[in-house]
């Protein structure tokens, strides 16, 4: 490796040093070297980072070892939608594609917005290629389910996919995305702009073990009149972090960003979204729902920066609510607004705590045993932040409650 | 909108500023009031001053210690933060904007001639006791309210007359203390730092630095190697301190910095209520003030701590203006002790303070309640920090901000609860309003949690009332939005009203402040 190669990241640590090398085996191209430079103004990022401060992939990652884990189950694999598979024999898709959606897997790198922002997914961009696309771009012109399977069980340590969806004035996607992990790192970057008009309703499913770090971020850009509904169910991994940076560009434009979190011992999850109110009149709502055992460790990081003049008529609001159900849980939280506009609403609540005694107390009178009402009583209060999945619903709360009812 | 020929966009010259409907009309033209063109505060007292030399450097941390005939252990101290302070960097995390600070610009010690310490009140120059006659701050004991006569006789009888005892600081030095021999009575311990050193050593070196470390953040380093003088308080077990304490602080000097450090220690089962407050001149310059404040409660022990920050907050266009970047913090070290800080800060260009609370004893309290406004380019990022260590620690934060003109204003609070901190609570409430649009409100939270039997409430929103109190205004006739405006000013006026208002005449200003139109 040359030694400029060696000097982009500061005080490198091995796997840090492992990513260089590995950007230096793709193709040479003038945007992946943006996109890595981006990245390694902060090499993996780490507490000493304000927006990375309880989630510390440098300490995290001591070397890209791929770990052993039993291959995951894709809970939200469904019959008759076109699904695209990241997986460690590359990219697959189906031949035949519904009306309405197109795919071009290209070669080069696509510039990204707001690199520097994102490192990991400036990382993600950086390293996409070799056996998938440098960058799936995905076209959607008419209403059409898309699924994203992505698991990186396996040799290669590192993986890294990228995936561009354009949403046509008035075209509708309801994707779903399984996040499966397997690798010591896999970092993914998902990119949305909806047109006029456009809707997107976006389900994300992630998992991951003990011995991995999983970084998924989503660029999402939004037109006037459209609206997106994102619903997160993450249970976490040594670290991980599933991001959303949305921008409202044009007024009228509306966003739900819901997530529940749960994480088990040794695990961690990070539930970040930063929202820009560029365009006056638009809407975000916010809820986010977690509960955490003994060993685990629950982050919630919002913010909502509403600028000066273009935010006016912001109404916004920020829900976090978490349950730490044993000692030694863990939850930080950091709800954060950013307004210079005079004429907006925004709110923001935090909660954390045990569930209610006197609710368990009830439920155990009637004869229902403590883990099961534990189990019980914390699907219900996750529940209100899974309702936007749609027909996904049922199986995001199947998984919920799997876990409760054994893990918990 | 008509400004700017009709269109939509003001541009940056722009001076008039629209206030949006539904904002109360009283809470406009009570931070109006308090814009800089309006500070009665910022006349120069011409009097003769001696300087450190110009610039800091080992031998400025000498000057100072040898000006005040300080000890060994004390000069060491100094020095090894001054040493230390090389090595640190500026910290740039806050939401605030200033040009790089010269720190080879001020003069570290300032001091009117002949003054170490006055003996008598009789000696205080007269520019220096009109200079606090006019800031409404009167220095002869026989003046300190009017109708009360001379000092009382025992501390009972000042029980029953509540004065106030006034420490002057003048620049970097303490200029008078009032009442100390009616306090002495009752065991108090009410003296300039730099007095204290010498009268009470093995005390002040017990605790000095123990709640705020030499190594703690930038600004308190470099207090510890420059501090010139502060007030220091001790309340011995058991006793009610008879009357309120309180520290004026004046920046007089050009191109001067204030550094003072303020100790304040409430034995077992004490009580002491001390204020604070600050004021400086006009000047095109932006001159530094950098105090470290520490306070420790011991068991059963209660400290109150109120503050009246208007430090110039440079004019319109954000020219001048005082830096305050301020290290404050309470170490509830005994159980069941309480400190409760109450701000009110409407000066300064640039504020960076965050008063906070180590809840160490099992069972200790911890309170912040603050408004803060700010007008023309002023620049506050201000809140608080909560560690709860002990068990059944309890932490309340109400924080109002106020922004107008084209100012910032942000609260940047931590409520962290630590592993062994069983049963802890807290309950944060921040609320911001923005007066016209052009100013800027922001909230940044943090909040850790590591355990299960917490109890960790935050909200941002004036919605949240209590539902009762809501209810019961409400079937009297009276509308919500009215309502919700009756109840929240119903509070800010709870916190002003444990301010003395003889003292805090910026405050009762503020008491016709509505949150009518807050928006989050």
């Amino acid at each position: 490796m040359s030694t400029a190669l060696k000097d982009m990241i500061r005080n490198p640590t091995v796997a840090e040093l492992e990513l260089v090398a590995r950007y230096a085996a793709l193709k040479a191209d003038a945007r992946r070297e943006r996109l890595f430079e981006a990245f390694a103004q902060t090499g993996l990022p780490g507490r000493r980072i304000e927006g990375w401060r309880w989630t510390d992939f440098k300490a995290a990652l001591t070397s890209l070892d791929a770990p052993k884990v039993a291959t995951a189950r894709d809970p939200l694999a469904r019959d008759g939608v076109a699904t695209l598979r990241f997986t460690p024999s590359g990219y697959a898709a189906p031949k035949a594609l519904p009306a309405g959606l197109k795919l071009l897997a290209k070669d080069d790198v696509q510039a990204m917005g707001g690199a520097e922002d994102a490192p990991l997914g400036a990382l993600a961009a950086a390293l996409s290629g070799g056996r998938t696309p440098a960058t799936l771009l995905v076209d959607v012109s008419a209403g059409v389910p898309v699924h994203l399977h992505m698991v990186f069980e396996g040799p290669g340590a590192i993986n890294a996919a990228r995936v561009v969806f354009l949403l046509r004035p008035g075209a509708e996607l309801h994707l779903s995305e399984s996040h499966l992990g397997g690798a010591a790192l896999s970092a993914s970057l998902i990119e949305f702009t909806l047109n006029k008009d456009a809707r997107l309703n976006r389900t994300v499913y992630q998992i991951g073990g003990a011995g991995e770090a999983q970084a998924i971020t989503a660029l999402i850009e939004q037109d006037a009149g459209a609206e997106s509904v994102q619903t997160v169910l993450a249970f976490g991994a040594k670290v991980a972090r599933i991001e959303t940076r949305l921008v409202h560009r044009e007024s009228g434009s509306k966003a739900t960003l819901n997530a529940a979190y749960l994480a088990g011992a040794g695990l961690q999850a990070d539930i970040t979204t930063h929202v820009r109110h560029g365009a006056p009149s638009c809407i975000t709502g916010q809820v986010t729902k977690g509960a955490v055992l003994d060993g685990g460790r629950g982050v919630f990081q919002g913010k909502f920066h509403v600028p000066r003049t273009a935010g006016q008529q912001t109404d916004a609001s920020m829900q976090h609510k978490a349950l730490l159900l044993e000692e030694g849980a863990e939850v930080f939280a950091k709800p954060e607004l950013e307004i210079l506009a005079d004429d907006v609403q925004c709110a923001h609540g935090n909660t954390s705590g045990a569930l209610d005694a006197a609710q368990l107390f009830y439920l155990r009178q009637r004869g229902i045993p403590l883990v099961q009402a534990r189990a019980l009583l914390t699907e219900a209060f996750i529940a209100e932040a899974l309702e936007g999945a749609g027909a996904l619903e049922e199986a995001l709360r199947a998984e919920a409650s799997a876990w409760l009812n054994h893990a918990a | 909108m008509d400004c700017c020929g009709g269109v939509d966009e003001h541009d940056e010259t722009c001076t008039e500023v629209k206030v949006k409907d539904g904002i109360d009309a009283g809470t406009v033209a009570a931070a109006k009031r308090l814009e800089s063109e309006n500070y009665s505060a910022g006349f120069v007292t011409d009097i003769e001053m001696e300087f450190a030399p110009k610039g800091l450097s080992e031998s400025t941390v000498r000057f100072i210690s040898a000006k005040k005939g300080e000890p060994d252990w004390l000069l060491e101290w100094r020095l090894d933060a001054y040493r230390r302070w090389l090595t640190m960097v500026e910290p740039d995390w806050a939401r605030v904007n200033y040009p790089k600070i010269d720190y080879q610009a001020f003069y570290y010690y300032a001091a009117p001639k002949n003054a170490a310490k006055y003996k008598s009140i009789d000696e205080v120059p007269k520019e220096i006791l009109d200079t606090y006659a006019k800031l409404g701050i009167p220095l002869r004991e026989a003046e300190v309210l009017l109708g009360v006569e001379g000092a009382a006789e025992t501390a009972a009888t000042a029980r029953e007359k509540p004065r106030i005892a006034v420490d002057a600081v003048f620049d970097s030095v303490s200029v008078a203390t009032t009442f100390r021999e009616e306090l002495k009575k009752a065991g108090v311990i009410f003296m300039s730092i730099s007095e204290a050193v010498h009268e009470y050593p093995e005390l002040v070196r017990k605790y000095l630095g123990t709640v705020v470390p030499a190594t703690d953040n930038y600004f308190a380093t470099l207090n510890t190697a420059v501090f010139s003088d502060g007030t220091f308080v001790y309340v011995p077990k058991g006793v009610r301190c008879p009357m309120e304490l309180s520290t004026y602080f004046r920046m007089n000097a050009e191109s001067t910095g204030q550094f003072e450090r303020t100790l304040i220690i409430a034995d077992e089962g004490a009580y002491v209520s001390y204020l604070e407050g600050c004021t400086a001149p006009m000047r095109d310059e932006n001159q530094l003030h950098a105090a470290v404040v520490e306070l420790v409660a011991l068991d059963d022990a209660e400290i109150k701590y109120s503050t009246v920050q208007n430090w110039w907050p440079g004019d319109e266009d954000g020219k001048g203006g005082i830096y305050n970047f301020v290290t404050k913090r309470g170490d509830c070290r005994g159980a069941r002790s309480k400190i409760s800080w109450t701000q009110v800060e409407t000066g300064s260009a640039i504020t960076w303070k965050y008063p906070s609370c180590v809840l160490r004893g099992d069972d200790s309290v911890g309170e912040f309640y603050s408004i803060a406004v700010t007008n023309g380019r002023q620049q506050a990022d201000t809140g608080t920090k909560m560690i709860h260590l002990g068990k059944r620690t309890r932490s309340r934060i109400i924080s109002k901000g106020i922004s107008a003109g084209k100012s910032d204003n942000t609260y940047r609070g931590l409520v962290s609860i630590h592993k062994k901190a069983e049963g802890a609570r807290n309950f944060t409430q921040c609320d911001s309003l923005l007066i016209g649009d052009k100013c800027g409100a922001h909230t940044v939270p943090y909040i850790e949690n590591r355990r299960a039997d917490a109890q960790l409430e935050h909200e941002a929103t004036t919605t949240k009332l209590s539902e009762d109190q809501l209810f019961y205004v409400r079937q009297r006739g009276i509308g919500e939005e009215q309502a919700v405006a009756l109840l929240v000013n119903g509070f800010v006026r709870d916190v002003l009203q444990e301010l003395p208002m003889e003292f805090a005449v910026e405050a009762q200003k503020l008491l016709e402040v509505s949150l009518e139109g807050s928006v989050g």
